[in-house]
């Protein structure tokens, strides 16, 4: 494969001698105030009323016969520059944008990028902005990007209390989450109520649901690609912010100014409130740190180092509990070869691990810990072969290391280890995307991903066989192997291809995608835990693969076109999903491959969003009519059932209204159909104890009380001049109250007889009990600052 | 491990449980079995009743006139007869000449009822003895933990992967019932994968004989006069993950241990129709040998 890499390489060149006779406009597009890269910023040549967007770099390049030119620069949120350039060579041209409402002294031109969702030919694709997220009402005050995330159509979550979220009908391990290109394997803190983000530190959110280009793979339903600031290159800025559940600061500013920045954000959660309950040594808190360097060497070499560092800590006393976290490194290198032909080689490092102790001395313990770490290099090239044309061209090779469990039991001074098997895997991945306008009206997408994965560094393999479908099955030894013997490959090829064309102010676009996951997210709770463990595709695990159709209708409306508006719909074919036997037991388990049965998946929906963001009032509906479902041999009479995900009906309504310079008001609305449960029928004492019972055996068959929930939140600015003189540091308040008419949503319904004592010869309780995590409203109050 | 982790989780933030109504799919009533029995000197008792609908929390209906007969690999028959109580099969071993015992026996359960036979096959495994009973006194070590005598029982597992057990706590002579005693074992460990075989119980497990409070979020230790017997019952594999099944459905206290817990599955049964196409039946059958010790705590 690497020959057939090397060819393509040096193909890409001889394509670019065959345009030789032109020259290109390229460089970075900022921002004015902070140096930050404007990702997606918009390239346009009016004369050829064509151009192009600038990369996750901020790096753009168009290529045009020689002359002169009309090209405007532009961004949402910012003012737009127009520059007329006499382009007789090739030329390098670094913009810096200014955001709105600050003085112009450039020609300004409003309105035209907004279209981007009309005439780019991405679709199924949510994108939040720092400053759109700063404006959700947020639970405790804290805003956070995954659950700002769940607000927009296709994207769900199992209720509060769950760690990670649902697009499009997929579960939570099927989403890959990335932090500066390396994914992250729970994105979490405190089972789902904050994420790993940190909102003072993240400068881009874009979820992609469909059509995901070639660029991207390894899990099945979306792409949760994060990007965090590069730190502003200007100046020095202190930002933070006092809380009711934690504390923030950020510092960022230049090295050397323009050409060398750095960032550095910390956040901890304080003790007092999560740990009410308890007294003594008991504590629950989290923290993280988020930090990026990174230093143009010249004009055609930059280097970004960036971490992150996180973990939650649950303790009951000095010894005994348990704690999560993540860590991921990223070290990446863009270089240019040449004007049009941007290259990227990212290298990063990334580990999940989970920890539990118990025992009260060395004698008589219990310690076990888990883990996933993972080393991935990716090279990446971003060709602009014309203004019609935009080649990708990369790879990504992953060197996987599963410890499930590290483990010892010390009874009496006895020690037992009952640690379990490291395993290792490889993953491979080859891909070329090209991006090309046929004409005004007609825009292609299409791309190749070649991926594989070999599995190895198990020692003793067995097979599994089934001996009833649904239940536990038998293992069988296979043989021995050897350290570096690889016991099972696996090959797929992913096409993806998107298609836009334009029909008067709208568009219509589709797309289709084949993704492969090789690694699976073994979960047998109702919802995704800190515990959930990754496991790799076996000679008995298979890969997941998935197929994805979608259509959809896009168009602008009113004044100016601040309306946006869709409507998509799509369709989900899915192989090899985990499903668990009866009484699956996936941790400590040596034999876990025997607990995990593999069907098919399907989910379809429509869903729906009108966007408003321009004016005093902007804010967004979305709405989401989906189904997702699974069918597994020996589970539920071998018929489709819905996933614990699948809700119905899913709506979201966010608005923000600014009162005037200083007071803005937000309001967030939640609908959510309740979703399916598996419940008894019918119950039976055994040796006085009481268990539920279903003979048609039904998955999933009964739907809890729907979800919904009305916050609210006020943002007030300090007053920016104080005795005539203006402030250095802006400053603000948020109030908000969440859950406002106290609704005890739903976690979960619980079948189960009383927990008292049992007398004998009486009878014993049964009854079903709704679990809430957030029974009450919930107001807070934070104090943000910026100097 | 889980009760530990259950009482810490229980302390929940912000959430809250009630008892809510929903209605239930309608499912015809099924044939119950409850046949647990072992090789200890007293009388041994099968139930048949059936089942309810899932909240009708009254008595089950016992089911009368049945032939309940248990038959051993060593050509025993021990047949189990309605007395006084409607539906209770009893064998009485102190009127029998033969008894429950040979480890590695197989028995066969066979029931008549209705004109139906059900048939079940169990063994009865090994089971090592308890060498000691031991209370420690202990500093209060944290809110779920407090000052006082914490029991334990001292055994090792026998070597050899693959034995089940079940431990049972009696309390001043009562026996701990509630769903959070169900101490089950595999080996010296909690379950099948964590491979800890032929060494004395881990110390979760020994440490299973301290119940809990009424709220269920803190231990109650030993009183000087109290005193404290275990039982060690031997469990087929099937038993246990029949057991382990049943510990998901019944240690159900809410809490943040929801966010842990399994979602409901039906029960794994061993007793089957002998006509494949005949009426259905849930239920276990096993045969346990059982060790047991016992001491009171004295100053």
């Amino acid at each position: 494969m690497k020959i057939t890499f090397l060819s393509l390489l040096l193909s890409l060149f001889s394509i670019q001698a065959l345009f030789g006779q032109k020259v290109s406009l390229n460089g970075y597009v900022k921002d004015v105030s902070n140096g930050e890269a404007l990702i997606g910023a918009t390239v346009l040549v009016k004369e050829i009323a064509g151009g192009t967007t600038a990369n996750v770099y901020g790096y753009y390049s168009v290529t045009l016969p020689p002359g002169t030119y009309t090209v405007e620069f532009s961004y949402i949120g910012y003012n737009s520059v127009v520059k007329t350039i006499d382009l007789t060579t090739n030329r390098r041209l670094d913009v810096e944008l200014k955001t709105e409402a600050t003085e112009l002294d450039e020609i300004v031109v409003l309105g035209e990028d907004e279209e981007a969702n009309v005439t780019s030919v991405e679709m199924s694709v949510s994108k939040l902005d720092a400053k759109t997220i700063q404006k959700i009402p947020a639970f405790l005050g804290e805003v956070d990007v995954l659950r700002s995330i769940q607000l927009l159509p296709g994207v769900s979550s199992v209720g509060e209390g769950s760690s990670g979220f649902n697009v499009r009908g997929g579960n939570v391990g099927q989403n890959l989450v990335l932090l500066d290109d390396a994914p992250v394997y729970n994105s979490s803190h405190l089972f789902g109520f904050f994420s790993v983000f940190n909102p003072d530190a993240v400068k881009d959110v874009k979820l992609i649901k469909g059509g995901v280009p070639a660029n991207y793979g390894g899990r099945l339903s979306s792409i949760l690609d994060v990007r965090m600031k590069e730190g502003n290159s200007k100046k020095l800025e202190v930002s933070g912010g006092v809380g009711t559940v934690f504390s923030r600061l950020a510092v960022q500013g230049p090295l050397k100014k323009d050409k060398a920045s750095f960032l550095v954000a910390g956040r901890r959660s304080y003790v007092d409130i999560l740990a009410a309950p308890f007294t003594g040594d008991a504590t629950l808190y989290f923290y993280d740190l988020t930090t990026k360097v990174n230093y143009n060497l010249d004009e055609k070499n930059r280097l970004f180092l960036s971490g992150y560092f996180g973990r939650d800590v649950f303790r009951f006393d000095e010894r005994q509990g348990f704690d999560w976290g993540n860590l991921t490194g990223t070290l990446r290198w863009n270089h240019l070869f040449k004007d049009r032909l941007f290259s990227n080689f990212s290298f990063f490092v990334s580990t999940y691990d989970y920890g539990f102790a118990f025992g009260e001395n060395d004698l008589d313990k219990f310690d076990w810990e888990s883990r996933i770490l993972t080393y991935t290099f990716k090279p990446y090239f971003n060709y602009f072969i014309n203004t019609n044309n935009e080649l990708l061209i990369g790879g990504e090779s992953t060197l996987y290391d599963f410890k499930p469990a590290e483990a010892v039991a010390v009874s009496d001074g006895l020690v037992t280890d009952i640690s379990l098997d490291e395993k290792w895997s490889i993953e491979n991945a080859l891909y070329i995307d090209n991006t090309q306008k046929v004409n005004n009206k007609l825009t292609l997408k299409y791309g190749l991903r070649f991926s594989s994965f070999h599995y190895f560094g198990v020692d003793s393999v067995y097979n599994y066989e089934t001996i009833e479908p649904g239940f536990r099955q038998q293992q069988t030894f296979f043989r021995s192997f050897d350290n570096n013997e690889i016991i099972k490959s696996y090959y797929t090829w992913e096409p993806r291809a998107s298609v836009k064309y334009q029909i008067g102010k709208g568009s219509v676009k589709a797309s289709y995608m084949r993704t492969a996951q090789y690694i699976h997210l073994v979960s047998n709770t109702a919802a995704s835990t800190p515990i959930d463990v990754w496991t790799p595709s076996t000679n008995n695990i298979e890969p997941q693969i998935g197929d994805q159709w979608a259509l959809g209708y896009f168009r602008n409306f009113g004044r100016g076109n601040d309306i946006e508006a869709s409507i998509e719909g799509y369709y989900r074919d899915n192989r090899n999903q985990v499903e668990y036997v009866r009484g699956a037991d996936i941790f400590l388990n040596e034999f876990l491959e025997g607990e995990l049965i593999a069907g098919d998946g399907r989910a379809y929906g429509l869903e729906f969003s009108v966007k408003k963001n321009k004016g005093d009032l902007t804010g967004w509906i979305s709405y989401t009519l989906g189904r997702s479902e699974l069918k597994v041999d020996g589970i539920n009479r071998n018929e489709w059932y819905p996933t614990r995900f699948d809700q119905t009906h899913n709506l979201k309504v966010f608005g923000n209204y600014q009162l005037n310079d200083r007071t803005s008001f937000s309001a967030n609305f939640t609908y959510v159909s309740g979703a399916p449960v598996t419940a008894p029928t019918l119950r039976f004492v055994q040796q006085g104890m009481v268990a539920g019972y279903d003979p048609l055996e039904s998955r999933n068959n009964l739907r809890i009380p729907a979800t919904h929930r009305l916050d609210l939140s006020m943002i007030i600015q300090m007053k920016r001049i104080k005795k005539g003189k203006e402030r250095k540091n802006k400053d603000e308040l948020v109030l908000s109250l969440y859950n406002v008419y106290g609704r005890r949503n739903p976690f979960s319904v619980f079948f189960s007889q009383d927990q008292g004592a049992v007398n004998l010869g009486s009878p014993v309780e049964t009854e079903a009990t709704r679990f809430s995590i957030v029974g009450a409203p919930v107001p807070s109050i934070s104090y943000n600052f910026k100097f | 491990m889980k009760r530990i982790a259950i009482i810490v989780l229980a302390s929940g933030l912000l959430g809250c449980e009630d008892p809510i109504d929903v209605t239930l799919e309608e499912a015809e009533p099924v044939l119950v079995v409850d046949a647990w029995i072992n090789n200890k000197p007293e009388l041994q008792i099968i139930k048949l009743s059936m089942a309810q609908p899932y909240f009708d929390s009254s008595l089950p209906p016992p089911v009368s006139g049945a032939t309940v007969v248990v038959s051993s690999s060593a050509n025993e028959t021990f047949i189990f007869e309605e007395r006084n109580t409607p539906g209770d099969y009893v064998w009485d071993p102190s009127t029998s000449a033969n008894g429950i015992g040979e480890i590695e026996t197989e028995y066969q359960l066979q029931i008549e009822v209705n004109d139906e036979i059900y048939v079940s096959i169990s063994q009865i495994n090994r089971v090592p003895t308890i060498d000691s009973i031991k209370f420690t006194f202990k500093e209060e070590l944290n809110q779920f933990q407090p000052e006082g005598y914490y029991g334990e029982f001292v055994s090792a597992d026998p070597r050899g992967e693959g034995d089940t057990y079940w431990i049972k706590t009696f309390k001043n002579g009562i026996y701990q019932n509630r769903p959070f005693d169900l101490t089950i074992a595999y080996d010296a460990g909690f379950s099948q994968g964590g491979l800890i075989d032929g060494v004395v119980f881990i110390q979760p497990l020994q440490d299973s004989v301290n119940p809990l409070n009424e709220d269920l979020d803190e231990i109650v230790p030993y009183e000087i006069g109290d005193s404290l017997y275990v039982e060690i019952h031997s469990i087929t594999n099937d038993a246990f993950f029949f057991l382990q099944e049943l510990q998901i459905q019944t240690q159900r206290d809410g809490g943040f241990d929801e966010i842990f817990a399994e979602p409901f599955e039906n029960v794994p049964s061993n007793i089957i129709n002998a006509d494949e196409n005949g009426e259905d039946i849930i239920g276990y059958f096993n045969v346990a040998a059982v060790s047991g010790s016992g001491r009171k705590l004295t100053e």
